[in-house]
């Protein structure tokens, strides 16, 4: 507490408030707010203790009369570096990092001292990317407790100043400040040392990013022996070898490697970029694959690999030996694994040859005999029962339900022939499910896997599918009672409540694509709306890291997490999922009857009726959400009143449980740019994200962003048809303006957009 | 008495969940293995420590004498000097208000987003508004 | 497919995977712990010939192990922890589990020093119980009542690494003579 403050609080008041403090942190808010408030009452314009209390209210969820009773306690103590702290913390809490950093550093103008303060500052400078302050801040943190200070003896001050120096590009700042802290040391630390294995390696990728390889090389030659992290080092050895041509070596180290993991196509191809061999060489590329396929029998890529590159009658006999071997395991991925190939005509139509001549029985069986079929006398058994065929019949008909190779009769026939023989195999249900997805028929395909989940109950893979295509098949109410088989009973607001908790962003966005096709656009806004904010939870859950990982050591991987985050919505879970609520949102601008929840059941139908047929229509859905309202309220009731034992509903009630609130925006664009702004940021060569952004701005009257949306998506497919059809009713929107643009725009636009639409 | 808090979530369950719940929430802690760090503290030389913090003001930007730097780390500080000296050269091109609301206000753009697309294009609105459009994916 | 160690970017896809597959979850903070305390323990298998719809596809994830160091072991012997391993339904039979487990043990006793690995499995999952025990070499150590939150008991089952230490020591005598001074360069 700040001295003049401490001053106004006799000794037992004193003494509350470090108590206070105490409850705060150990996250004891209800007492943290009594204790405040027997200050209070004896002292009510104590600024430390009302900043105090409003820290507690804002950890307890009450961020506006937090902010308000902050505001107060700033006003009794303007120089009370504790109420700028906390004002700060308020801030940062809303995400508004500006003001926080405003607020934080008026707090160490007041207190230059408190290491508190200056931690909180830079970790938010480094939430923020702002690498300069973050600079300056790790460099005070070092420098606040003296030379012989606390902070300078511990190794995580001196790597922190080194990370924000290498995140600000000051790459040879940052390998002096970690030489710098190596020095100090009197003798080399011992070889179970993480943080000293790990700094050493940090340091290593910092000299590679300034393109002294060799000297990398050299570094790394030197803890080589010791470090920790075998595979890093070994990796990155090969991979500075490779970069210097020593390829001897390199062939060495990535053999090495290989002997780790013969699993992994990158040590392969490192080797073979070692070996110095073009793709064209075919000869010695198989048989340097084929001698990693006998040195490890188990491993799939020594296999799989040259079916990418061999062509003819050598991909036709590796092939055969292939499909065989792996048809006779009955591996069911065996399809999924090969279908990439078929971008290659030639190869697919081999393979289905291939696949053919098993079916009937016409091919060579595997010479080296590992096919363990022939020696159990598989021939007494009905020829449709053997493994083999079984495994050929599956992996078939997976073949003509895929889209490059699809006959989705020949799929069925053999799928059925599969289920005749073996009824209660899962993946053949899973699969007969599929083609009817093909077929355009979701009622057909969620029946069918449904009928793969019952043939499993206790497995969740299954369980997902079969909900999955449930929502496909609108059945929404089916497919959360099969989640519900899964989820934790505990959870609050049952199975969806703990879907959403446990950030299960696929069924979410199935969920909410699921009411947008019903046109329930409450509801599936609502659920676009829950992965939007999830991404800003994955967004938050870096922050302490920024302290934890220089404590734990692990620089790559902080650094790794770092650049992720970055560029963290570029995710198609959140692409996804922001072009459909975009997409909803101008439908809402087009069509504002739609922002009455209760006619979306009508799905803007009502154009299409008289005046009087449509007030009616309106009364009939009216009466009809305010039955469905009574009828949720009772079932609502009649739960809380059951659950009356457990907490009931919790604090955090769900004021908008039908997105009534969301589609009822009196401003669908602005909510719109909500989701739009991330996904141009992040996701610019995605067209679909690109299109939708032009149709957001045409409306928005931003005619140089909508042509800026429109050349984005002529560069990313100049074919697409969708092109031509938005460049035309641009072209129009802009000769038929109601009063003419301020002319720096005109010219602009004239300029960059003739070109575009004359043919 | 912890019960005294109802969570706004559920009590983890499992002693699976407890155990991930107990991890997060001590994330942050500031004291765990300290006697790990007394001990590595032992190691380090004081005299050497005490000097290098006295030389940290020193040791922004190319402080290492040129002829000890090599080729790699001269180009290095070229590129970073020639960055700086772009920074400073756009920071003093003038620009004018009218437009940076323009752009504000018809390219949807922030205040320093704006000020620095035009000052990248000398201040020239249209210039700045035709890159915009046409900027690679 | 392909087998590696975890990155931070293929989270939001492990995470899925594990959602998909089996009732305990977690929330990606909680991955993130994993990734950035022990980085060099949890491994994935990716399914590589999967061609990219959008640019910005994640690698496709079919399997993955999530495995940490005990922070407290208990009679302060160092020991590893498998948090979550599970493989896609329709990518079984390929061995990804096996080799995914194997990884992160060598990783386990190379960085960490772990003498052994721990796991709970649940009483009534035999596919998992004959890849510990038979495949791997796991023993039952002993029955943890209503472990999960379902009310199931768990089997503890423990697996010694020691032959690893054995091999791990081998290969670093015949790496030639390197001392390693420190890193003073």
């Amino acid at each position: 507490m700040s001295q003049q403050q401490q001053m106004q609080l006799g000794s037992k008041e004193r003494s509350l408030f470090k108590q206070v403090v105490e409850h705060y942190e150990a996250k004891h808010f209800k007492k943290g707010i009594k204790f405040a408030n027997q200050i209070l009452t004896k002292n009510p314009n104590h600024g430390d203790t009302q900043a105090m209390k409003a820290l507690i209210m804002n950890a307890q969820g009450n961020v506006e009369e937090a902010f308000v009773l902050c505001k107060a306690a700033l006003k009794n103590a303007m120089k009370s570096h504790v109420c700028w702290h906390v004002y700060g913390v308020l801030w940062r809490c809303v995400k508004n990092y500006e003001e926080a950093s405003k607020a934080y550093k008026f707090a160490l103008k007041l207190e230059p001292e408190s290491q508190q303060i200056l931690r909180d500052l830079a970790i938010l400078q480094m939430q923020m990317r702002d690498y300069e302050g973050y600079i300056k801040s790790r460099r005070m943190i070092l420098q606040s407790s003296g030379p012989r200070g606390k902070n300078s003896n511990s190794r995580q001050n001196w790597t922190g100043l080194a990370v924000a120096q290498h995140l600000a590009g000051d790459l040879y700042d940052a390998e002096r400040t970690l030489t710098t802290f190596e020095e100090t040391l009197r003798n080399p630390p011992s070889k179970s040392d993480n943080e000293h294995s790990e700094a050493v390696l940090y340091k290593n990728t910092i000299i590679a990013e300034m393109g002294e390889t060799e000297r990398a090389l050299d570094h790394l030659e030197a803890v080589f022996k010791n470090n920790l992290d075998r595979t890093a080092v070994m990796e990155m050895r090969a991979k500075y070898l490779l970069q210097l041509g020593r390829h001897q070596e390199a062939e060495k180290a990535y053999r090495a490697l290989l002997e780790r993991n013969a699993d992994y196509r990158a040590y392969y191809d490192g080797l073979r970029e070692a070996l110095q061999l073009g793709t064209s060489d075919t000869e010695s590329l198989k048989t340097l694959y084929d001698d990693w396929a006998k040195k490890s029998p188990r491993s799939d890529t020594p296999r799989r690999v040259p079916l990418d590159f061999l062509e003819g009658e050598e991909f036709r006999k590796a092939a055969d030996q292939y499909l065989q071997q792996m048809l006779h395991k009955g591996v069911p991925s065996t399809f999924a694994n090969i279908k990439a190939l078929y971008s290659n005509s030639a190869k697919r139509d081999t393979i289905q040859e291939l696949a053919e001549s098993y079916l009937n029985g016409t091919h060579a069986p595997l010479m080296n005999g590992s096919s363990e079929k022939h020696t159990t006398g598989e021939e007494d058994s009905a020829p449709e029962k053997s493994p083999f065929d079984m495994a050929v019949l599956y992996f078939l008909a997976q073949h003509y339900n895929y889209h490059r190779s699809q006959n989705l009769a020949k799929a069925m026939e053999l799928i059925d022939r599969a289920i005749a023989a073996q009824p209660d195999e899962v993946n053949f249900h899973m699969t007969r499910a599929r083609i009817w997805k093909h077929r355009g028929n979701s009622r057909k395909a969620s029946e069918n896997m449904e009928k793969a989940r019952s043939l499993d109950e206790k497995d969740r893979y299954i369980n997902t599918k079969a909900a999955k295509y449930q929502l496909r098949n609108n059945e929404n109410e089916a497919a959360i009672a099969n989640m519900g088989k899964f989820t934790r009973k505990e959870a609050v607001g049952g199975p969806l409540g703990d879907l959403i908790e446990m950030q299960c962003m696929w069924y979410i966005t199935e969920d909410g694509e699921s009411y947008l096709r019903q046109g329930r656009l409450g509801l599936a806004l609502k659920r676009f709306t829950c992965v939007y904010d999830i991404f800003d939870t994955w967004q938050e859950d870096q922050f302490d890291f920024h302290t934890f990982s220089l404590r734990k050591g692990q620089i790559r991987a902080y650094i790794d997490l770092v650049k992720w985050q970055d560029h963290l919505r570029e995710h198609p879970f959140y692409s996804r999922a922001a072009i459909c609520a975009v997409q909803i949102y101008v439908r809402l601008f087009d069509d504002p009857q739609l922002r009455d929840e209760s006619l979306n059941g009508l799905n803007g139908s009502l154009d299409k009726m008289s005046p009087s047929e449509a007030k009616k229509a309106q009364k009939k859905a009216r009466k009809a959400r305010e039955k469905q309202e009574q009828a949720d309220f009772e079932k609502a009731d009649a739960k809380k009143t059951a659950g009356a034992g457990v907490d009931g509903e919790s604090k955090k009630e769900d004021k908008d449980p039908k997105g009534a609130k969301l589609v009822g925006t009196a401003e669908p664009l602005v909510e719109a740019m909500k989701f739009l702004s991330p996904l141009l940021e992040f996701s610019p060569g995605n067209i679909a994200a690109q299109q939708v952004g032009f149709e957001v701005f045409l409306r928005r009257k931003k005619y140089i962003p909508a042509l800026r949306c429109l050349s984005a998506a002529r560069s990313i497919d100049s074919a697409h048809p969708r092109n031509h059809e938005q460049a035309i009713r641009l072209r129009r929107t802009l000769s038929t303006l109601a009063e003419a643009l301020p002319p720096k725009i005109s010219e602009a636009l004239e300029a960059e957009f003739s070109p575009l639409v004359s043919p | 008495d912890p019960t005294e808090e109802t969570p706004a979530t559920a009590p983890p369950a499992s002693a699976e969940d407890r155990k991930a719940a107990a991890a997060l929430s001590s994330l942050d802690n500031q004291n765990d293995d300290s006697a790990a760090q007394t001990t590595k503290a032992k190691n380090i030389d004081q005299e050497a420590l005490a000097k290098a913090i006295s030389r940290l003001e020193l040791s922004t930007g190319a402080k290492v004498e040129p002829s000890r730097q090599s080729e790699n780390m001269k180009q290095f500080e070229e590129r970073k000097r020639k960055r700086r000296e772009e920074k400073e050269r756009l920071a003093k091109v003038k620009v004018d208000a009218g437009d940076v609301g323009l752009l504000v206000q018809e390219l949807e753009l922030s205040k320093t987003k704006a000020t620095d697309l035009l000052k990248a294009h000398e201040g020239d609105a249209v210039k700045a508004m035709r890159a915009f459009v046409t900027a690679p994916v | 497919m392909d087998i590696r160690v975890l990155q931070a970017a293929d989270i939001p896809h492990v995470q899925s995977t594990n959602i998909t597959n089996l009732p305990e979850n977690y929330y990606l903070k909680y991955y993130l712990y994993h990734a950035l305390s022990w980085p060099q323990l949890s491994f994935v298998a990716v399914d590589v010939s999967r061609p990219k719809r959008t640019p910005y596809d994640p690698p496709k994830i079919v399997g993955y192990v999530l495995a940490k160091m005990e922070e407290e072991p208990e009679n302060g012997i160092q020991h590893g922890h498998i948090t979550s391993l599970s493989v896609m339904r329709t990518h079984r039979r390929l061995g990804l589990a096996e080799k995914l487990m194997r990884q992160s043990q060598r990783a386990m006793v190379e960085t960490f020093g772990a003498q052994y690995v721990s796991l709970h499995v649940r009483l009534s999952n035999t596919a998992a119980l004959h890849l510990y025990k038979n495949t791997l070499g796991f023993e039952r150590e002993k029955v943890e009542p209503s472990y999960y939150a379902d009310g199931e008991d768990a089997h503890s089952m423990k697996m010694d690494l020691s032959f690893i230490r054995a091999q791990v020591d081998g290969e670093a005598g015949d790496e030639g003579d390197e001392v390693g001074d420190m890193g003073k360069k």
